[in-house]
């Protein structure tokens, strides 16, 4: 789960993490009020909050919004409403949100901060070797992405342990690595201590400051945040599920959120119901391949019921963009037989105005197959994947 | 021959009495799995699919003298079970549960570091010797033995692979389920090592997807491989959905590298076959 940078630097400041002074703002009268309480002169900073990297260089669909992006840097007052109004309501699109963007419904409006030098800083798991590992790099001459192409060495990794307890060595590294005055010595020491005990505290996935900015005193300021939490450890952190904004998920994404299936939504016509992301990957490929695109795929997973699989596939058939349907399931854990009555049930409901293809194989594949075709609905069997991607690209084209 | 489990091994359930669990190892029993007795905490001393329940691991094993287990414990209650599992020093622990915390996990795998227990999974199939044993959830209807070592990250896609192998005329020796979860117990590195050492091991297919870096750690493992048994390898996810991830930590800690076709060159580097379509593999194979 991720959560907006606002949302993210309020947990920064409770773990002794510096943060620029900001609020947040609905409207543009709101911006301008809550700018003259984080600074009286300014300058001010306008940044969208849509969860997103990369806003800074984004652009906006509308043409009404001029030519800034997601971060703005107002000098004037005067200008604070007239940029609130172009960026409020409007659809920003980053190289993180695809083309569709997001829309803006809120601003988060700071006070401007003049730093002498920035870098980053991230807590991740590495995967491979399964350990929690802390990113410093100088981000002055190349972005962090590009950094991590073309000069892995320049990105210092350190382990961490799994016990909240600031090693004292290591953040003499990372000062030494990224060339950080004495004085920093304890503000780099809280950061790192705060972002390590927090990602803890919170079984976070992620914690990234990009960038820090060093204060003439010396201090290390977060001048941007971003926090995405383990989904799997949510229920045990019944605080942070209510930072969930669903506002950037659409009434199906909520429905297969609820019935804790996988569903990501993309801008083709075909609708897929699979039990694995590897499935779903293999079928995108092949999609992709004769030139179709995937609209929505939604993973059932392992042990569902009969109730959920109709939930399931009623999501997928009121997708407007769905123009065909694939099933493809590989039963092990889950059975075929609950999926074909599921398909039944569901098409019954809704009814059945796309073609439909069904692969079954694995466990009770024969009495799944036998279900579909006693319920004389128009579904089509396919044997494998490839098969099935085949047979659903033909019915589609004969059916337009 | 086979790797890590065959007709000798000496399995337990942990949460033997739960619906799947039941569903399951009666399964794996019909199958010939040696199934020596169940673990669920409270109902130590009654029977349950004919096998006797223990309380805890360390009382099973000392009872059975059981060497493996599965388990069918939920998420939540994974942690404490697999690190149950090794302080009773068991050789192989299979954990079909998907859904496990990331923090939970990496406490495991740091538990898992100074002991001889080898953690298959979470978030797998399991693993199967066809005609010996099946610890997991396999369709056993699939399988048959023969000469060819299965190891995949994808749950679903390991079936595909396996039917692949039929439509080649040939069967397994076994076939290992990683997982598909962000961390997982042992990788492709320990599977293709095992199945390098198994004489009855002919060629191997591995399948793995977009994410981490685990094909490419493999790639690197092929290279440095004596007279390494062909390998027949797909990827799946040419195709990066937007959208599931908003920081750059997880770019940062791949290079940038995180796509199928990413891993695709680096397998190919390695002399490894890649197909493109999952259903080239049976092809590939009658080539070999």
């Amino acid at each position: 789960m991720n959560i907006h940078e606002y949302q993210a630097k309020n947990i920064l400041s409770q773990y002794g993490i510096t943060i620029p002074k900001g609020s947040v703002a609905y409207t543009p009268l709101e911006a301008k009020k809550v700018a003259s309480k984080v600074s009286a002169r300014g300058p001010w900073v306008l940044k969208a909050q849509i969860q997103s990297g990369a806003r800074k260089k984004g652009y906006f669909l509308e043409e009404k919004t001029g030519r800034g992006g997601g971060v703005r840097t107002i000098k004037k007052r005067a200008d604070i409403v007239k940029n609130a109004e172009q960026m409020l309501g409007s659809t920003l699109v980053t190289v993180q949100t695809g083309p569709k963007g997001k829309t803006v419904s809120r601003l988060y409006v700071e006070a401007y901060n003049n730093v002498e030098q920035s870098f980053y800083l991230g807590i991740a798991v590495d995967r491979v070797h399964s350990v929690l590992t802390l990113l410093a790099a100088s981000t002055i001459n190349e972005e962090i992405t590009t950094l991590a192409i073309n000069h892995p060495e320049k990105i210092l990794r350190l382990p961490l342990t799994l016990e909240k307890k600031t090693n004292m060595a290591q953040v003499r590294q990372v000062m030494e690595f990224l060339h950080l005055p004495q004085k920093s010595s304890n503000s780099l020491k809280r950061l790192i201590n705060g972002m390590h005990q927090l990602f803890l505290d919170f079984d976070a996935a992620m914690v990234e400051i990009n960038p820090v900015g060093l204060l003439k005193n010396g201090t290390l300021i977060a001048l941007d945040a971003k926090i995405s939490f383990d989904d799997n450890a949510l229920y045990r952190h019944k605080d942070i599920l209510q930072l969930y904004d669903d506002y950037e998920a659409t009434e199906r994404e909520l429905k297969a959120a609820k019935y804790k299936f996988g569903y990501s939504e993309f801008e083709g016509s075909v609708g897929c119901i699979v039990n694995g992301d590897g499935v779903a990957l293999a079928v995108m490929d092949l999609l992709r391949k004769q030139e179709v695109g995937t609209a929505c795929f939604l993973n059932v997973k392992g042990g569902v019921d009969k109730d959920k699989i109709i939930s399931g596939i009623k999501i997928i058939m009121t997708n407007p963009r769905v123009e065909g349907i694939l099933i493809n399931i590989l039963g092990g854990f889950l059975r075929c037989n609950l999926i074909a009555e599921g398909i039944v049930s569901a098409a019954s409901e809704v009814g059945l105005n796309v073609p439909l293809v069904v692969r079954f194989e694995g466990t009770n594949k024969d009495e799944a197959k036998d279900i579909l075709i006693k319920s004389k609905l128009p579904i089509i069997m396919a044997d494998s994947t490839e098969d099935a991607v085949n047979c659903l690209v033909k019915a589609m084209e004969e059916s337009e | 021959m086979s790797i890590l489990i065959d007709s000798s091994t000496k399995a337990i359930c942990q949460g033997v009495t739960g619906t799947q669990a039941t569903f399951h190892v009666r399964k794996s029993l019909d199958y010939g799995t040696k199934f020596v007795g169940g673990v669920t905490p409270g109902k130590g001393g009654s029977m349950h699919l004919g096998l006797p329940v223990y309380n805890t691991v360390k009382e099973a094993v000392s009872e059975t003298k059981a060497n493996s287990s599965v388990m069918y414990v939920p998420a939540q209650f994974v942690k404490s079970a697999v690190i149950e599992a090794a302080e009773a020093e068991l050789d192989l622990v299979v954990c079909i549960a998907d859904s496990v915390p990331l923090k939970d996990m990496l406490e495991i795998n740091s538990v898992l570091k100074g002991s001889k227990t080898k953690l298959i999974g979470p978030n797998t199939p399991g693993i199967i010797t066809p005609g010996q044993a099946r610890l997991g959830i396999f369709p056993e209807n699939i399988h048959s033995a023969g000469n060819i070592g299965v190891v995949s990250r994808s749950s679903t896609l390991t079936y595909e692979a396996v039917i692949e192998i039929s439509r080649a005329g040939m069967g397994q020796t076994t076939v290992v389920g990683l997982g598909d979860d962000m961390l997982i117990g042992i990788d492709f590195v320990d599977v293709i090592e095992k199945f390098h050492q198994d004489p009855e091991t002919k060629a191997i297919v591995m399948i793995g997807q977009m994410g981490g870096m685990f094909e490419e750690v493999a790639a690197d493992f092929y290279k440095s491989l004596k007279n390494p048994k062909p390998i027949i390898a797909f990827v799946a996810g040419s195709i990066i959905p937007f959208g599931h991830n908003m920081g750059y930590a997880g770019d940062i800690m791949t290079g940038g590298h995180i796509s199928a076709q990413d891993k695709k060159d680096a397998l190919n580097d390695a002399g490894i076959i890649v197909v493109d379509n999952i259903n080239e593999i049976h092809l590939r194979l009658q080539e070999l």
